[in-house]
């Protein structure tokens, strides 16, 4: 093996946020507690590695490769899903670094670690991204979860944060521990960890439902179930409420895209690619997944008074409404167009996901940047006198979240649901399930709404100033969340870029 | 030179304006409402311009506007107007600057108010001109959100409960017509290979899709539209969204976007799903039946104003759900002329519960009486639209209803009985809450109110007189009007009737 031209080309935007992440550390050493700065730097060097990785592409039309660039002796590859996942990872870790600073400096938490230990998560989540060997998947997921676990804990003198981090590393441990196990018995039954390979030894199992070896069953069934924990869907949802919580606001926001996003990642290269064949075997699990997912979610987002609970189960409920998207290539003939829609709804999905309800946590974080500020459902209350441009923006990504259109969350569901109605049968049920769930929710985020401009805010209640890095995080997120739908070359570049990363699967 | 694209001009100026208030500093409360009185008052004169370029008689759509959207899914950018459309959209403008006008009194975040209104307005005009499934989707749930902030902000005492009742109702019935739409566009896509103008309403309507299919996708359109219209059973939201909504809010709900679920249903569901709704007729004439009796029966016992103006237009839309699924020329002549009649008629009468309530803060009928005597003007003004509303024949609501009886009775004389027997329940609970209100005594609570219960401001009678005097015209020349609808309804009847004629005997 030679680390040579390709190789570097191939692995560049990973290596390049672990260079940022040294660099952050680097620069806080020098010039100790400067947080704008290192935001800034942070910002920056995000937006140029995501500059980088365009021009590398491969992308639609795009970037320097024109294919699949496979290097460390096939255990990675940089194809379109790569640098789909690479960019919205990416985005993901610019609004975070962005939404920190102004939420942790007021409670006396350091920005530099916060940065680079989010940085660091989120190579684990891009390398996920290329993986495409069952080990470096393993360890690209524990680099991802490990810091995680630090930061939900970050705020150490708080109680609740520290129970959520503990509740969070258990279980996230045990689900890691699960899905090795999954992972060593579909070695032991392919004989190797290479991805292609596996999916080529399995192609041969394949013959209908039930007809799998004990031992390769036994291995799908501990997959399963260890990445629906990691996407927190329901039963295997219980950690998600207590560590959304507990966590310092823009972690929880974090921790409510960057590991959910990257675990469907996972799903995508291990599920899809590695044990397409079987997806007979597990299409029925993801239905009911689905089914139970958002229903459960919702239901009981429905009685929550903290708002961070609340979004948790929401996050829950749009894990469901991804999974739809999973069900939709599962159900679908093998070959057929449908499969191809089903990725690509669980793609575009995520992306709109991402900056609505990144947007959603960064108006909480802004509005507990005083310490002291519950996120309790009251302090809404008023806000759309106290702080109209924010009450805006809340109601914003709150109307995406319910699916209205033309914002990004409308276009979302559109997605999944036009790619089950392709399948039909089982999955027009779910559709149709999608389609009720959707209104459901939409009483939990207009109990929002009705907070912010229907209730007099509390006495005493001061004025809400939102810091300079959270502005631009929300001015991004908003313009995210108007544009994917409604300005058809955003529209059309991100559709392009999740269909040919859904064909990289295929 | 190629001409301006009137449609998307009368559809977006009212945005244009929202955007302008924006940036007026909340304070200045006066350049806040002219400047909204002024975007509605434009958008009116625009939507006359297409009333003067509208060839009647001429077939299909006109004045298109089409440009691709996102190509990759076949979404177009599309609009389009016809004569129902047409009084459709004239009716939205119409009232939208009558309810700013009749709104200079609200002193409570004016400038969200009125941008709120204005969004409704954009809402409310696309829905009237899209011509693509997808379009008309996102500008049906467009008008959901400010009429959700329109209700819960500036609504009565348990608004709350009103708006969030009202919202979730809709969207049920929305989403689940979302799922329809795209079974629709996925069939069409799945037929021919290709996206390419799957959600457009012309191919759409020339496909032809399969009973099964009809079927089922007719049962998402038919929740949404019935939900919205809204019709026995599905009407509940109505009183609770009526009652606590500001008196503009009320004037907008009952004039325009009860008449976009009439509208769906005219120009969506049946067209796209001919084979189903003949399919499903008698179940929904059943119902509108049961909606015109059961609506004017509640209407009878309401203890409150607003309540009984909420549950006439239960009634009063039953006849054009009615009108809509005899399948008949002079129904479908009735029903759209009735959602005319309607939209001016109980328009005016919310305006003018509102007047009473607020000088007397009260919209209880009992405690009220003797009107005539204390605020005369105001007292003849309730008389020619209780008279109107009720259908005395020269106003315009005789002429709908009358068109749909007639409609009614050459499809089934039970049917046309019942209708009349409840027109009859009309007059009855109209005629005694106006007795009630403006005749006998001046009671003792009207009296207790002293100086303070004025006669009709100037103002108030100017937001009233074109309602006046277009339910004077059109129920004197119905003829105004029906001419404009005469090519849709033949078109439609044409394309539905086939099937019907076998359908329904």
């Amino acid at each position: 093996m030679t680390l040579d031209q390709n190789t570097l080309v191939a692995i560049g935007p990973p290596a390049l946020v672990v260079v940022l992440a040294l660099l952050l550390v680097i620069v806080d050493m020098a010039w100790p507690a400067r947080d704008r700065l290192l935001t800034w730097v942070a910002a920056v060097g995000l937006l140029l590695i995501m500059a980088a990785t365009v021009i590398i592409g491969p992308l639609p039309g795009i970037g320097l490769l024109d294919g699949p660039q496979v290097v460390f002796d096939g255990a990675y590859v940089r194809d379109s899903l790569t640098t789909f996942l690479d960019l919205l990872m990416m985005s993901i870790a610019l609004l975070t670094v962005l939404f920190g600073p102004d939420y942790l400096r007021p409670r006396g938490l350091p920005a530099a670690e916060f940065a680079a230990m989010l940085l660091f998560a989120i190579t684990g989540a891009m390398l996920i991204g290329g993986a495409r060997d069952l080990l470096l998947l393993f360890l690209a997921l524990e680099l991802l979860v490990l810091p995680g676990y630090l930061l939900a804990g970050y705020a150490k003198r708080d109680g609740l944060s520290t129970e959520g981090a503990i509740k969070y590393f258990l279980l996230g441990s045990f689900s890691s521990a699960i899905f090795l196990f999954g992972l060593v018995l579909t070695f032991g039954y392919a004989g190797t960890t290479r991805i292609p390979d596996v999916a080529a030894v399995l192609a041969g199992a394949a013959g209908g439902a039930g007809s799998l070896a004990p031992g390769l069953l036994m291995g799908l069934a501990l997959l399963t179930t260890g990445a629906a924990f990691k996407i927190a869907a329901v039963p295997f949802h219980y950690w998600t409420p207590d560590a959304y919580q507990g966590s310092p606001t823009p972690v929880t926001g974090y921790l409510s895209v960057g590991p959910k996003v990257a675990a469907f990642a996972l799903i995508l290269r291990l599920f899809v690619e590695a044990l397409g064949d079987l997806k007979a075997d597990w299409t029925p699990f993801v239905v009911v997944l689905a089914a139970l997912t958002m229903t459960i979610g919702n239901l009981v987002a429905l009685s929550q008074d903290n708002i961070k609970r609340m979004l948790a189960y929401s996050s829950i409920a749009h894990t469901g409404y991804i999974l739809v998207g999973l069900a939709a290539f599962g159900g679908a003939a093998v070959g057929s167009a449908a499969e191809q829609a089903g990725l690509e709804a669980l793609l575009f999905y995520s992306a709109a996901y991402v900056f609505m309800n990144l947007g959603a946590f960064a108006c909480v974080a802004a509005l507990q940047r005083r310490p002291g500020v519950t996120s309790q459902l009251s302090t809404f209350a008023g806000l759309g006198r106290r702080a109209p441009l924010l009450g805006v923006l809340m109601f914003l990504f709150l109307l995406s979240l319910t699916g209205i259109p033309p914002l990004a969350g409308f276009w979302a569901k559109w997605y999944v649901i036009q790619a089950a109605l392709q399948v039909g049968g089982w999955l027009t049920i779910l559709a149709v399930l999608t389609m009720l769930n959707a209104a459901i929710a939409a009483f939990y985020y207009l109990r929002v709404g009705v907070y912010m401009y229907m209730r007099d805010a509390p006495a005493g209640a001061r004025d809400v100033n939102v810091g300079g890095p959270t502005r631009t995080g929300l001015g991004l997120a908003a313009a995210m969340t108007i544009f994917i739908g409604l300005l058809p070359p955003v529209t059309t570049a991100v559709i392009l870029m999740a269909r040919e990363a859904a064909q990289a699967l295929l | 030179m190629e001409q301006l694209p009137l449609l998307s001009v009368v559809t977006f100026l009212p945005l244009l304006g929202a955007l302008i208030i924006a940036f007026i500093p909340r304070d200045n409360l006066p350049a806040i409402r002219w400047a909204a009185l002024i975007t509605a008052l434009a958008t009116f004169g625009v939507s006359l311009m297409l009333l003067a370029v509208f060839e009647s008689g001429a077939a299909g759509f006109q004045l298109m506007e089409q440009a691709d959207w996102i190509p990759d899914f076949g979404i177009q950018y599309k609009l389009g107007f016809d004569g129902i459309s047409l009084a459709m959209v004239v009716l939205s403008t119409t009232l939208t600057w009558i309810c700013i006008l009749a709104s200079f009194g609200i002193t409570d975040r004016v400038k969200e108010y009125m941008i709120s209104f204005l969004i409704l307005e954009v809402g409310m005009i696309g829905v009237f001109l899209a011509l693509d499934l997808f379009l008309f989707y996102i500008f049906w749930e467009i008008v959901l959100v400010p009429m959700y902030l329109i209700i819960g902000i500036w609504g009565g005492a348990n608004r709350i409960y009103a708006t969030i009742k009202f919202v979730l109702y809709t969207l049920v019935g929305s989403l689940l017509m979302l799922v329809a739409i795209l079974a629709v566009a996925y069939t069409y896509q799945a037929a021919t290979g290709s996206w390419q103008g799957a959600f457009d309403y012309e191919q759409l309507i020339a496909f032809g899709f399969d009973p099964t299919l009809q079927f089922f996708a007719f049962i998402g359109f038919f929740l949404a539209f019935a939900i919205k219209v809204p019709m026995f059973p599905f009407h509940t939201w109505l009183p609770d969204a009526h009652v606590e909504a500001p008196t503009a809010g009320s004037v907008i709900l009952a004039g325009v976007m009860l008449k976009l679920g009439a509208y769906g249903l005219i120009r969506f569901a049946v067209p796209l799903l001919p084979d189903a709704a003949v399919e499903w007729a008698p179940l929904i004439i059943v119902l509108s039946l049961i909606g015109i009796v059961y609506g004017a029966i509640v209407a009878l016992v309401q203890p409150d104003l607003k309540k009984l103006v909420a549950y006439s237009s239960v009634s009063h839309m039953g006849f054009v759900t009615l009108g809509i699924f005899i399948f008949q020329e002079q129904g479908l002549h009735g029903a759209v002329m009735q959602m005319v009649a309607h939209g001016l008629i109980t328009g005016a009468l919310f305006l003018l519960v509102g007047v009473i309530y607020e000088r007397t803060h009260d919209r209880t009928i009992a405690r009220m009486g003797g009107l005539a005597a204390v605020t005369p003007v105001y007292a003849m003004l309730l008389g020619y639209f209780v008279l109107a509303s009720l259908a005395l024949p020269g106003l315009a609501g005789f002429v709908g209803e009358f068109l749909v009886l007639v409609g009614t009775f050459a499809f089934s004389p039970v049917a046309a009985a019942i209708a009349a027997i409840a027109m009859m329940l009309g007059a009855a609970y109209l005629l005694w809450m106006y007795q009630r209100l403006i005749f006998g005594e001046v009671s003792d609570f009207l009296r207790g109110l002293g100086h303070h219960l004025t006669d009709m401001r100037p103002v108030e009678v100017l937001t009233l007189a074109p309602l006046v005097v277009l339910t004077l015209v059109f129920g004197l020349f119905p003829g105004l009007l029906l001419e404009l609808f005469q090519g849709p309804v033949t078109e439609w009847l044409a394309h539905v009737t086939p099937e019907a004629a076998v359908g329904l005997r």
